[in-house]
C-alpha cells in the first residue's frame, strides 16, 4: 500500500514505535522524542518531503501527554528533473511524538528543517511547549501584552470567551525585531496597514540607503481564536460555515478542506456530482482571486488603467459565482457528506458563455500588459525567491511554482474530481514578481479549462449522501485543497458529542511568510509593497480568529470621543459592560 | 499602454447606473430571508437550523408572547431556514441592500405569536398557531372523529405534563385505550 516504502525507510533510520493508518494515503509513525528532529529531517531532505503542517495537541485526557504531529507531504524534492516520487507513491507521512506534561520540552526540528520555525513558535504560544534549540523563540500569534503563562489552546487553560485585561500603552512590551548589525542601518516601518491589501501587518525594513538589507515582520494582529471557538461550541454543521470565514477570498477552499478532513476521518465517500461541483466552485474562486492579485500588482506599481480592466473582467467571475451558487461569494454550501445546492442545466449553459468571455478578455488584457515596457521593468528581477530557499521553507502555491518547482496539490495529491480532470501545472522559472504573475495568468487559463471539463463530465448522481454516519472520537485525518494561494491543509481530530477535539487550520500564506524576508533582501523600498503583494498574502487567513458576545446580545454605539479616549489611554474599556 | 486604451474604447462603459436604476441579480440569488408573519406557526425549526444564531424563538419576559426574532447582522445567507420551514414562512429573497446607518436595530425583524398555555400546569409552552397547525394536519390524516376530539385536549397539554401523566398512569396501572 501507499506510504509503506517511506515507513520502512524511516524504520531503518530511527526506531518507529507504532504505525497507524488514517486514510489510504495518510500514515502516522510514532517516534521517540529524541528521534524527532532526525526523523523529520530524513523524510524532508532524504526522502523528498515538504512540510505540510504541524499540529500540537493537548491529549492529556486521552493519553496523559501532549502530542506533536509533523505532517510531511511526500512528493519528491523537485529541485531538478526527475527528482520526484512516482505518482502512485505520493502520500502524507505524519511523524508523531508524545511530550510529557512534566517537562513540556522537545528537541527543536528548526535547525535541521527551517520550514518548522513558525509552527514551533506557535506551539509555544498556544500550548506552552518549549522547543529546545529553536533559534527564534519570540512570540508569533499572541499579542505582546498577553499574560505570560496563559496558553489558550490547552484544554484547561481558559473559557473561550475569556479576554485578559489589556496593559496600559506604556506598559506594553516592545516587540523585539531581529535587527541586522552594522552602522548606517535605517529602520523603515511599513504598516500597520498594508497599502494594497488593506490588512494589518507590520513590516520593519532595515535599509542601507534605498536598499533593503533585511526585514522582519510582526503579524497576527487579527487572530480570531477560531480553533478554540470550534472546539468549544460548534458542531459539524456549523463548522463548515466558520471555516469559510477564515478567509474573504479562498473561503470555499477552507470549507471543503475542513469538511473533507472530517469526512476522511470516518472514511466517508461523497457522491461524484458533489465532488465535481466542489471543484467548479473552488476553481471559480481561483479565477477571481488571481484576477484580483494581477490587478493589484498593476495598481501597486501605478498602472491604474490595467488594474481597472482586470477588475472589469473579475466582475464576470463574480457573476459566475452568483449564477451557480446564489451569492457573489461561493459560501454556505458545503456540509458533511456533500453539498446543499445543485446546479441546473440552464445555469451550466449560461456559465459556459461567461467562461468564454473571461477567457478571451484575459488574453487581451494580459497581452496589453506584457506590451507595456514600464510595467515589465517594475516586475522583472524584483523580489526573487531562490529555489533553495523555497525548498527549505516549504513555500506553496504560485510563490513556489514561480521559482520553478512543480508543486501543486491538485497534481501531487489529486482530491475529489481532479482524478478525472486533465490540466497542466503552471511552472515558471525565475522566482521574481513577473514569474509569479505569469504563473497566475497560466492558472487562469487552466482554471477555465478545468471548469469546462467538469461541466462536460458532470456526473448524474445525488449531491449528498444519506447522513447516517457515525463520528468516532479520537479519529483524525488531514485534508488538503489547492486554494488560489497554495494548499490549505486542515486537520481534524474528532471528539465526542458531535464536536471536534482539535481543529488545525493551516492557510496557504502561513507557509509563505517565513521566506518573505529573503525575497525582500537587495530590493529597494519602493518595491517592498509590490513584493508583499506578489505573495498574494492573506493576513486574516493566516491569523484565523474576534468573538461577539452572543449570549448577552448587548451592543452599543461608541461616540467618537469615547473611542478616541479609549485608544489613547486603554482605560475603562467601553466594551467591558458588554461581557 | 496604447493597447489598453484601445481595449477601453472597444468595451466602452461597463458600469451600471445603480442606484438610479435597479440592479438585477441572478435568478437563484440568496438574499435577505423574507419573513411572512401570517404563515409562521412558531415551530422554531428555523431557530434550531440557523448555524449562526441569527434566528431565535423565545418567550418574552412576561411569558405571554412567543417572540420570533431575526437579526440580519448575524445572517450568513446559507438558506437553512428556508429549507426547514414547514409552511414557507421564511424564504430567501432577492434583497441585497442591507446597509443601515448607525441604528443597528433596523436590522432586526420580530414576530410576536400568541402562546398556548398548558391546560394542566397553566404554563406557556408553545404557540397557538402550532397547536392549530398540528390539529389541521391530524384532521387531514385518516384519523377517526373520536380521536380527533381527544386531540383537541391533549394538544393543549405541555410535554412535561404529558410525561407526568404517562408515568402516573403507568405506576397506578390505569389503562388508556388508543383507537
Amino acid at each position: 500500500m501507499k506510504c509503506d516504502i517511506f515507513i520502512e525507510a524511516l524504520g531503518q533510520r530511527v526506531k518507529v514505535l507504532e504505525v497507524t493508518r488514517q486514510y489510504e494515503d495518510q500514515v502516522t509513525a510514532l517516534v521517540e522524542l529524541n528521534d524527532l528532529p532526525e526523523a523529520v529531517r530524513f523524510l524532508y531532505y532524504d526522502m523528498g518531503g515538504y512540510l505540510s503542517t504541524m499540529i500540537p495537541n493537548d491529549e492529556r485526557e486521552i493519553n496523559k501527554h501532549f502530542a506533536l504531529y509533523y505532517v510531511l507531504s511526500m512528493e519528491g524534492g523537485k529541485m531538478f528533473e526527475g527528482d520526484e516520487v512516482a505518482q502512485d507513491e505520493k502520500c502524507f507521512v505524519t511523524v508523531k511524538t508524545l511530550i510529557s506534561p512534566d517537562t513540556l520540552t522537545y528537541p527543536s526540528v528548526t535547525p535541521k528543517v527551517p520550514a518548522c520555525v513558525w509552527y514551533e513558535r506557535e506551539a509555544y504560544d498556544m500550548f506552552g511547549l518549549i522547543a529546545e534549540g529553536l533559534p527564534d523563540k519570540r512570540r508569533l500569534v499572541l499579542s505582546d501584552d498577553w499574560p505570560d503563562n496563559l496558553h489558550p489552546l490547552r484544554k484547561d487553560a481558559m473559557d473561550y470567551r475569556y479576554r485578559p485585561d489589556m496593559k496600559e500603552h506604556y506598559m506594553e512590551p516592545e516587540f523585539d525585531f531581529l535587527r541586522p548589525e552594522g552602522s548606517g542601518v535605517i529602520d523603515v516601518p511599513l504598516g500597520p496597514l498594508h497599502i494594497t491589501a488593506d490588512e494589518p501587518g507590520h513590516f520593519r525594513l532595515f535599509c542601507d540607503g534605498d536598499t533593503i538589507i533585511d526585514a522582519d515582520y510582526r503579524l497576527f494582529y487579527q487572530h480570531r481564536g477560531m480553533e478554540k471557538l470550534a472546539e468549544n461550541r460548534m458542531n459539524y454543521d456549523q463548522m463548515g460555515y466558520l471555516a469559510e470565514r477564515v478567509c474573504g477570498i479562498c473561503g470555499y477552499a477552507h470549507a471543503i478542506a475542513c469538511i473533507e478532513s472530517a469526512e476522511k476521518a470516518i472514511n466517508l465517500e461523497i457522491p461524484a456530482r458533489a465532488q465535481a461541483i466542489r471543484i467548479i466552485c473552488s476553481e471559480i474562486e481561483r479565477l477571481h482571486s488571481h484576477l484580483l492579485n494581477i490587478g493589484l500588482a498593476c495598481e501597486v506599481t501605478g498602472n491604474y488603467n490595467a488594474f481597472m480592466h482586470i477588475f472589469r473582467i473579475r466582475e464576470y467571475s463574480m457573476k459566475l459565482a452568483e449564477l451557480v451558487t446564489g451569492g457573489r461569494k461561493t459560501y454556505g454550501n458545503v456540509v458533511m457528506g456533500g453539498l446543499r445546492r445543485d446546479m441546473t442545466g440552464v445555469e451550466i449553459k449560461e456559465s459556459l458563455q461567461i467562461l468564454n468571455i473571461i477567457e478571451a478578455q484575459v488574453d487581451e488584457v494580459w497581452d496589453a500588459v506584457m506590451d507595456d515596457k514600464r510595467q515589465m521593468r517594475r516586475w522583472k528581477g524584483v523580489g526573487i525567491l531562490d529555489k533553495q530557499v523555497a525548498r527549505d521553507f516549504s513555500a506553496v502555491g504560485p510563490n513556489i511554482r514561480g521559482s520553478g518547482i512543480k508543486r501543486d496539490t491538485r497534481y501531487d495529491h489529486p482530491y475529489d474530481f481532479f482524478k478525472q480532470v486533465k490540466f497542466d501545472v503552471a511552472v515558471v522559472e525565475g522566482g521574481d514578481v513577473f514569474a509569479r504573475e505569469t504563473v497566475r495568468y497560466l492558472e487562469l487559463k487552466s482554471s477555465v479549462s478545468i471548469i469546462r471539463q467538469c461541466f462536460e463530465m458532470m456526473p448524474q448522481t445525488a449531491i449528498i449522501v444519506d447522513p447516517k454516519f457515525h463520528v468516532k472520537p479520537e479519529n483524525y485525518a488531514l485534508a488538503y485543497v489547492e486554494a488560489p494561494r497554495g494548499d490549505n491543509v486542515h486537520w481534524i481530530m474528532q471528539g465526542s458529542a458531535q464536536k471536534v477535539f482539535r481543529w488545525r487550520c493551516r492557510a496557504a500564506t502561513y507557509n509563505n511568510w517565513p521566506s518573505l524576508r529573503f525575497q525582500f533582501r537587495g530590493n529597494t523600498i519602493a518595491d517592498a509593497a509590490l513584493i508583499v503583494c506578489s505573495l498574494d498574502p492573506c493576513y486574516s487567513c493566516t491569523e484565523r480568529v474576534t468573538v461577539v458576545d452572543v449570549k448577552s446580545k448587548k451592543s452599543k454605539i461608541l461616540t467618537n470621543k469615547d473611542l478616541k479616549n479609549f485608544s489613547r489611554t486603554q482605560k475603562n474599556s467601553p466594551l467591558k459592560d458588554l461581557r | 499602454m496604447m493597447k489598453l486604451l484601445d481595449i477601453s474604447k472597444k468595451y466602452g462603459d461597463t458600469t451600471h447606473k445603480y442606484p438610479f436604476e435597479p440592479y438585477h441579480v441572478a435568478d437563484n440569488f440568496r438574499g435577505k430571508p423574507a419573513y411572512i408573519f401570517d404563515l409562521c406557526i412558531g415551530c422554531a425549526a428555523c431557530g434550531i437550523a440557523c448555524p449562526s444564531n441569527a434566528i431565535t424563538v423565545q418567550l418574552n419576559a412576561e411569558q405571554n408572547k412567543l417572540i420570533w426574532e431575526f437579526d440580519c447582522g448575524r445572517c450568513i445567507f446559507c438558506g437553512r431556514c428556508d429549507e426547514v420551514c414547514p409552511t414557507g414562512a421564511i424564504r430567501l429573497s432577492e434583497e441585497f441592500e442591507l446597509a443601515v446607518k448607525f441604528d443597528k436595530s433596523a436590522l432586526i425583524q420580530r414576530g410576536e405569536l400568541e402562546v398556548q398555555c398548558c391546560t394542566e400546569c397553566k404554563k406557556p409552552f408553545t404557540a397557538k398557531r402550532l397547536v392549530q397547525y398540528s390539529f389541521d394536519c391530524l384532521s387531514k390524516a385518516n384519523v377517526s372523529q373520536n380521536r380527533l376530539e381527544e386531540a383537541k385536549d391533549y394538544l393543549r397539554v405541555c410535554p412535561t405534563c404529558k410525561k407526568n401523566a404517562t408515568v402516573s398512569n403507568f405506576t397506578t396501572g390505569k389503562e388508556v385505550v388508543i383507537e
